[in-house]
């Protein structure tokens, strides 16, 4: 916890600049926790460093840095994407094998979208991102974790009906 | 032992404080370290972690030839026990929907089975698995660590992670349980080219097709069994005798259930090439070494089930002077499961005469973990395991077998009990049940103590499971006598076991 509230403090300062850049330097400033001056410079060829598979993600959050719901690529990207984000994230641990988890992942999705870009919602591949679940102390899934300014602000286990994701969603927003 | 234990190895502490560099207090990183995260790493590792004990646990599945991977878990979640016996389902299930129709269910046309949706079942089990290892692991305060694991000296753990990068860890005690892999022929050509194993089997995306299952273990039996089931063309290809090392009789009907449900067999042949044609399909050449004539036909899959090989390679033994056998390649392991090297142990699969069994290992692993945290004394007991071979029709067993009783006791010193029965299940189904058959096979005279009880049907795991708990406390035949049987079940059958293989008599079961 205490890392990640420096990690949000060291950010803070240039996360405000990166904002406010246009949207391809601020792509590949985000790809990186060194110094964001250099990645300014080789923005483009940075870019096209990443794996294929961070590439079309990547494309995507040209057209809009307010992404409602995304797959979590890496670490950095998680740190990125989710503990840097100024909006409220919920972050979907999930599985291939989970049959709940494949109800409550478009279930989730619909009360993200009805807050029209208020919260993100990031997924999480388990199998893929092991180290990371086990990190935020997942163990069943679907686990669904809020974290807003880099915190976790709640949480919750299982499926839950529309209503429920409704309410949850407006708590963590803090309607 | 222990108390003798403990005390060389305060000795050995302080001479080894100035040759380690990682710590000046003389302490290791770990308490121990265990190198394998199978069925007896995981379960060693975290009853360690439970009585206290600073552990860590290396897992690393080098990819089949095939390039075929998996996670946490071992053999039995990935590759063996876990996805077999579903796939055996899978195939039970077929038959049960042929019966069905005669239970009046309505069932039109014939059924097909779909390879891609059942495989993709069962991995995602096998994956929820690795997962919840995982978990366990993260529970128990264990450190797992995605690395592969090697001997430096006998305090010293060598990982290598995936991406190239090397750690060294050291640890007070050393545990091996890393398992084994199975054997490729290596005098056939094209075998590794073209076959695969059961490392692959379970994980493929498509259906192996038209497949030459070779080798007659029950890895062999119980692979060829379930893909007859699921309607693939199969033929078992054996050199000489199926399940060695087990009841030949019992053996003799399991094959013979087999083949009656529509597995071909290649008796007495061995294969001699096989090649890739044009088409994709593999061209396999073999003898039969009962006419000396050479044959060939074509498959889409060959799966080579010729035994399976400790993985003892990577390790560095040699280097440290543990002891192997020669012939398995296996580790040499005491009662208490030590190594020629004090304070290395190994267990599982990898310990020479150890049987090849998750529940043995598990329960090695514990005993193992209690010992070294200086709990217990208490020595694993490998006598009365019982196991069972899941096949098309399942044997299950415990004890000994009749060959070998009569090797201990001599032909007169026993007395086996047998019977044909008829599960009730099959009657309405009209299903063949000559095979189904069952012999406890007791010392002749005295108490009469029950020395190996053998059963061949449906649920056969089932059956046998309570069963062994009566041989593990010294049953007796007039036991069984005494005990009152559960009507309508094939298991009371072994209740009511009368007739004798010396009388001679028909052992065929009338009703009721």
């Amino acid at each position: 916890m205490a890392h990640r509230l420096l990690v949000r403090r060291l950010w803070t300062l240039s996360a405000k600049d990166i904002r406010c850049l246009p949207a391809s330097t601020a792509t590949a400033a985000a790809s990186s926790s060194s110094s964001f001056s250099t990645s300014l410079q080789s923005a483009p060829t940075r870019v096209s460093f990443l794996s294929p598979s961070r590439t079309l993600p990547r494309s995507l959050l040209h057209t809009s840095r307010r992404e409602v719901s995304f797959n979590v690529q890496d670490h950095e990207d998680f740190t990125d994407r989710v503990i840097k984000n100024e909006l409220p994230v919920l972050v979907d641990f999930h599985a291939q094998w989970c049959g709940p988890c494949k109800i409550l992942g478009p279930r989730l999705e619909k009360a993200v979208a009805k807050q029209k870009g208020r919260v993100a919602m990031a997924k999480v591949d388990i199998d893929d991102h092991t180290d990371l679940a086990i990190e935020y102390g997942v163990s069943a899934v679907p686990t669904v974790i809020a974290i807003r300014g880099g915190d976790i602000v709640d949480h919750f286990v299982g499926i839950k009906d529309d209503e429920e994701l409704d309410s949850f969603v407006s708590k963590v927003i803090g309607k | 032992m222990a108390a003798f234990c403990r005390a060389r190895h305060r000795w050995k502490r302080t001479n080894c404080l100035h040759v380690l560099t990682r710590n000046l207090t003389g302490k290791y990183d770990y308490d121990l370290v265990v190198i394998g995260g199978g069925s007896g790493g995981l379960a060693c590792s975290k009853e360690a972690a439970q009585l206290g004990q600073k552990v860590a646990v290396l897992d690393y599945v080098e990819p089949s030839v095939k390039g075929t991977k998996w996670g946490l878990g071992g053999t039995c979640v990935n590759v063996g026990c876990i996805p077999k016996k579903l796939m055996h389902q899978a195939a039970l299930l077929g038959t049960a929907v042929k019966d069905a129709k005669k239970y009046g269910w309505q069932i039109s046309g014939p059924i097909c089975h779909d390879w891609a949706t059942m495989a993709e079942a069962i991995q995602n089990h096998v994956r929820s698995l690795n997962w919840g290892h995982r978990v366990q692991l993260q529970d128990k305060k264990v450190k797992y660590l995605n690395v592969k694991g090697s001997l430096v000296d006998k305090h010293t753990v060598k990982g290598l992670s995936k991406a190239g990068k090397e750690m060294i860890l050291t640890a007070k005690n050393i545990v091996i349980a890393t398992g084994g892999r199975p054997n490729y022929p290596t005098n056939i050509p094209g075998a590794v080219e073209h076959g695969i194993t059961s490392d692959d089997i379970f994980w493929l995306k498509k259906s192996p097709g038209k497949t030459l299952v070779v080798g007659a273990s029950y890895v062999a039996l119980e692979c060829a069994g379930f893909l007859t089931g699921i309607g693939l063309d199969t033929t078992v290809m054996v050199r000489s005798i199926a399940l060695r090392g087990f009841d030949q009789q019992m053996a003799g009907l399991v094959t013979d259930y087999m083949d009656a449900y529509g597995t071909k067999f290649a008796w007495m042949c061995v294969p001699k090439r096989v090649d890739k044609l044009s088409s994709g399909a593999l061209q396999v050449t073999w003898t039969d070494t009962h006419t000396g004539n050479e044959h060939k036909d074509t498959y889409d899959s060959v799966l080579w089930a010729v035994g399976r090989a400790p993985e003892t390679k990577a390790l560095g033994l040699d280097k440290l002077g543990v002891q192997l056998r020669k012939e398995t390649g296996k580790i040499v392991v005491g009662a208490d499961e030590s190594t020629s090297v004090p304070n290395i142990y190994a267990f599982g699969d990898i310990g020479e005469g150890r049987p090849e069994l998750t529940p043995t290992a598990i329960k090695a692993g514990k005993f193992l973990a209690r010992r070294l945290a200086g709990h217990s004394t208490e020595l694993m007991n490998y006598d009365n395991v019982p196991t069972t071979v899941f096949t098309p029709l399942e044997y299950g067993c415990v004890g000994l077998s009749e060959e070998e009783a009569e090797k201990r006791h001599g032909k007169d010193g026993i007395e086996v009990y047998h019977a044909f029965y008829k599960p009730l299940e099959f009657s309405v189904a009209e299903r063949d049940a000559s095979q189904c058959y069952l012999k406890v096979i007791c010392e002749r005279g005295g108490d009469q103590k029950i020395l190996g009880l053998h059963f061949t049907g449906p649920n056969a795991g089932e059956v046998t499971q309570g069963f062994a708990m009566g041989f593990q406390c010294g049953a007796t035949y007039s036991h069984l006598l005494q005990t009152v049987g559960i009507h309508p079940t094939c298991a009371e059958e072994l209740i009511k076991v009368s007739i004798t293989k010396r009388s001679g008599l028909d052992a065929t079961v009338t009703g009721c």
